[in-house]
């Protein structure tokens, strides 16, 4: 649910409630609090709200109307819930009311922790020394102005008399108590990591678009239903939790029917995710969703790693030749190279959203009926509802632990994309894509291996352009792919295949040398598993290996080995690199008047090329 | 010179105008709270556009020193950091008097407080150039909501104005003053002495230097003649006996 959906909604409706409790003759009576010196009046106690409110939903409702701030509790401050018991409450002033519009500032907060320490005379809490510290250094230029006002707002308070100073003060600490919670509470201004924005997410805007929205999620929204097993919030149970963890095996039953609501829920749940991906292995489209992923990390990632990353993409993904190659029209394409020139984080944008709705209108819908979906809404369960007494309540407050450190959960996250990297599965079929003799291949681990292919598998791996067996397993399939590519390494004297050899040559193009990139600094990424024995005399024969027919580009065989693996090869220095956008389709016919260059190398368009007439 | 001076004047309206601001809304609002605002603001506002000129005009300037350019732009954080706490306060209020009108004082909140004078310190500042307004109340609300309406945006204004006109690093600007704030001290640190105003003389004037120089003299003065008498008291007694 988008936050700021059920927020202002209730941000609102919380607002007329405390408003209409304000009436003298219908609202809550209130009596005054009794300090040492002085009387305030004004404190209610929740008995008498709850009389106010009358309906069963009133806990839940005061727990939020204390949690969000509208009242504060005047013992124990520190937990803003509701004790029917007769602890005293005050409404908050409307100034610290939590309504959306006003940003809560940290220059306001480091004021208000300077106030604290002039008064504690520099006893402040732990949390508040962390977050003091913190403050001073990241807005350490603005700290004279700081200490200032501080100074000066507490000159002010003084100005008051005794009872109105502990009612600001009692008011101020309520509202930090809210907005920056002590360790250890809860908060139910949520700031968390969670709350950034997804550019994916479509903001639902339009009145009859709101309404079916809401009809849509109303049975998933935790205010106005209860979630199974229980709230964590209310209850301190975590198990909602653990059973929706992102990558849980079994998925609930509410989590996969919210699969169902949009595209876009299933690609932000991981579990869905997930769930989807393996559907696309089964059909052997795969790479759409892998490309989007890509695009994801990238515009996601961290500047430095950017072009990179946008290199490694163009690669695998957009260059002809590549090895999971995507459809996407010639336009985008264009576009895209285009922009490629001068990488930038959302270079790949245009691209990424034809994938995204080509996947939405034509794979999301194959996988609501596919059995791989069927299987998973036959497995999801559907947790029992917690019934917990007073007394388990407590207990489950008083056990409350942290959850894993995030630290952590980013390993765990890392461990499972290495995982998952090495285990893609290329088997995008390219009519461009050629062998070439001196160079590497790539490879995945196919799903059907043949007969012949696989006991060759781990011997390709070790030695992996050796002739014979890779072109006579090779061979032996019909659609095989090959995609080779070179890794950085000094210039052997590889005995260059002359030319496309073997019977039926396709004139396409195929990955070729990265030397003078990879020379540059441009280092493959880990997504695909490098095993990099060097291979030397061997590349060369490799030029016997069967080029893709282009006469059977399309087929998905039931028996096909895509055998690719990375493996670190020597390339000759003669190898050229090509500019790509200097080609177009007619350059497949000057391929063969080259001379049995045969080796054009899949470079990214913004490299700078000096055009040599290269041999193989 | 006005600038650094109205700095630490523009502190403490601000600071006063906060606190009148968290009263809106609850059972002390009243006409009296929404005129004592009203003033505070112009105050405020006042003394904000003399230091922006101040401040504007001296960090235009080209051929300022080094040292003095660090001080200014010290200030201009300080300034601009208490103009967006200003413009912030005034937002809150504006949205706030929306949903309390004073004609339905059923439905303020009842927020304890017993109402005091918060806004004596603020308003009794000597004025610059201009004479006390009056204190009548300014009368319809809806008026009263137009004037805040445009001098939030003439704050902005000023914010964004500042921005413009004057390129200052404000990473590389570093503040003089301790981490934390001395409560024993009643003066203000050493970080913008110059711009501090001594609590115990809401009346300050520019002369101040020359007061305390005088009453050490004085004091001095008194000590010689204290010894004086105590050293001619011995000699007599001992004349005398």
């Amino acid at each position: 649910i988008p936050r700021c959906l059920s927020d202002r909604k209730y941000s609102l409706r919380a607002e007329k409630v405390v408003l209409e409790m304000q009436d003298p003759k219908t609202g809550v009576k209130s009596q005054p609090q009794r300090l040492v010196i002085t009387t305030i009046p004004h404190a209610i106690t929740v008995k008498l709200l709850l009389v106010s409110l009358l309906s069963s939903e009133a806990r839940n409702f005061g727990s939020m109307l204390v949690a969000l701030g509208y009242i504060y509790p005047l013992q124990d401050h520190k937990r803003l819930v509701i004790k029917p018991d007769a602890s005293l409450y005050r409404f908050q002033t409307p100034y610290f009311w939590p309504t959306q519009q006003w940003p809560v500032e940290d220059t306001d907060y480091a004021i208000y922790l300077a106030k604290r320490n002039i008064r504690k005379k520099g006893i402040l809490e732990l949390h508040e020394q962390e977050h003091y510290n913190r403050l001073h250094k990241w807005m350490n230029h603005k700290w004279d102005f700081i200490v200032m006002q501080a100074k000066e707002q507490y000159r002010a308070a003084k100005e008051r008399k005794k009872p109105d100073r502990v009612v600001f003060e009692c008011q101020e600490r309520a509202y930090w108590v809210v907005h920056r919670p002590p360790p250890g509470t809860v908060s139910a201004m949520d700031y968390g990591l969670d709350r950034r924005i997804d550019p994916n997410t479509v903001e639902v805007t339009g009145e009859s678009l709101l309404v079916k929205y809401c009809a849509t999620y109303k049975n998933h929204d935790p205010f106005l239903l209860k979630c199974l097993p229980s709230n964590p919030w209310l209850t301190d149970d975590a198990t909602y939790w653990t059973l929706n963890m992102p990558n849980v095996e079994i998925p609930t039953k509410m989590r996969v029917e919210r699969w169902t609501f949009s595209f876009g829920e299933l690609l932000s749940d991981p579990r869905g995710r997930n769930d989807f991906r393996l559907f696309l292995k089964k059909e052997f489209s795969g790479e759409n969703l892998a490309f989007w992923e890509s695009c994801e990390d990238l515009k996601w990632g961290t500047a430095a790693t950017m072009r990179e990353k946008a290199e490694q993409i163009y690669k695998t993904f957009l260059a002809r030749g590549a090895p999971r190659w995507i459809n996407i029209d010639g336009k985008t394409m264009e576009v895209t190279v285009k922009g490629l020139k001068h990488p930038h984080r959302y270079v790949l944008d245009a691209a990424q959203t034809h994938i995204y709705m080509l996947m939405k209108k034509d794979s999301y819908g194959r996988y609501m009926k596919s059995p791989v979906f069927k299987e998973t809404t036959k497995k999801a369960i559907c947790p029992e509802e917690h019934k917990f007494s007073d007394n388990q309540l407590e207990q489950n407050a008083r056990n409350r632990r942290p959850s894993l450190s995030p630290i952590i959960l980013r390993q765990m996250e890392e461990e499972q994309k290495a995982k998952m990297a090495a285990n893609v599965d290329i088997t995008q079929l390219c009519r461009f894509t050629t062998p070439v003799p001196h160079l590497a291949v790539y490879s995945g681990i196919s799903d059907f291996p043949s007969a012949t292919a696989s006991p060759s598998l781990p011997f390709l791996a070790h030695t992996p352009a050796c002739p014979s067996p890779i072109s006579v397993a090779l061979d032996s399939t019909s659609a095989s792919e090959r995609r080779v590519e070179a890794s950085e390494g000094e210039g052997e004297g590889n005995p260059a295949a002359r030319g496309p050899v073997g019977g039926n040559v396709s004139r396409s193009r195929m990955a070729l040398s990265l030397r003078r990139l990879l020379k540059r600094g441009c280092t493959p990424s880990t997504m695909f598993a490098s095993l990099s024995p060097k291979c030397h005399s061997a590349a060369g024969t490799s030029s016997r290996i069967q080029p893709i027919s282009p006469n059977q580009p399309s087929q998905a065989p039931p028996r096909r080995i895509a055998n690719f693996f990375q493996i670190k090869v020597d390339i000759p220095p003669e190898c050229r690199i090509y500019p790509i956008e200097s080609e177009d389709e007619e350059e497949e016919n000057r391929a063969a008047s080259r001379g049995g260059v045969g080796a054009k190398e899949i470079i990214c368009p913004w490299e700078s090329l000096t055009p040599q007439n290269g041999t193989g | 010179i006005p600038g650094p001076l109205c700095y630490s004047l523009l502190l403490l309206v601000v600071a006063c105008y906060r606190h009148l601001a968290s009263c809106v809304g609850g059972c002390t609002d009243s006409l009296q709270l929404r005129d004592e605002l009203r003033q505070t603001r112009e105050k405020a506002q006042k003394l904000a556009m003399a230091i922006c000129q101040h401040l504007t005009l001296h960090l235009r300037d080209k051929s300022l020193p080094e040292e003095q350019r660090k001080e200014m732009e010290l200030l201009w954080v300080a300034f601009s950091s208490s103009l967006e706490l200003l413009h912030l306060d005034m937002c809150k209020v504006f949205n706030m008097s929306d949903i309390f009108s004073l004609a339905n004082t059923d439905a303020l909140v009842q927020t304890g407080l017993q109402g005091s004078e918060v806004a004596a310190r603020a308003l009794s500042l000597p004025d610059l150039n201009q004479t006390q307004s009056p204190t009548l109340p300014a009368g319809l609300e809806s008026q009263e909501r137009s004037t805040l309406e445009q001098e939030i945006g003439q704050i902005d204004h000023m914010i964004d104005d500042m921005e413009m006109k004057v390129n200052v690093l404000r990473w590389m600007v570093e503040p003089h003053g301790p981490q934390y704030a001395d409560p024993l001290s009643s003066t203000d640190s050493a970080s913008l002495a110059v711009f501090s105003v001594d609590e115990e003389q809401p009346g300050h004037q520019p002369l101040c230097q020359r007061n305390k120089f005088c009453a050490v003299l004085f004091l001095f003065a008194v000590v010689l003649v204290a010894g004086f008498i105590s050293v001619s008291m011995v000699l007599f007694s001992g004349v005398c006996f």
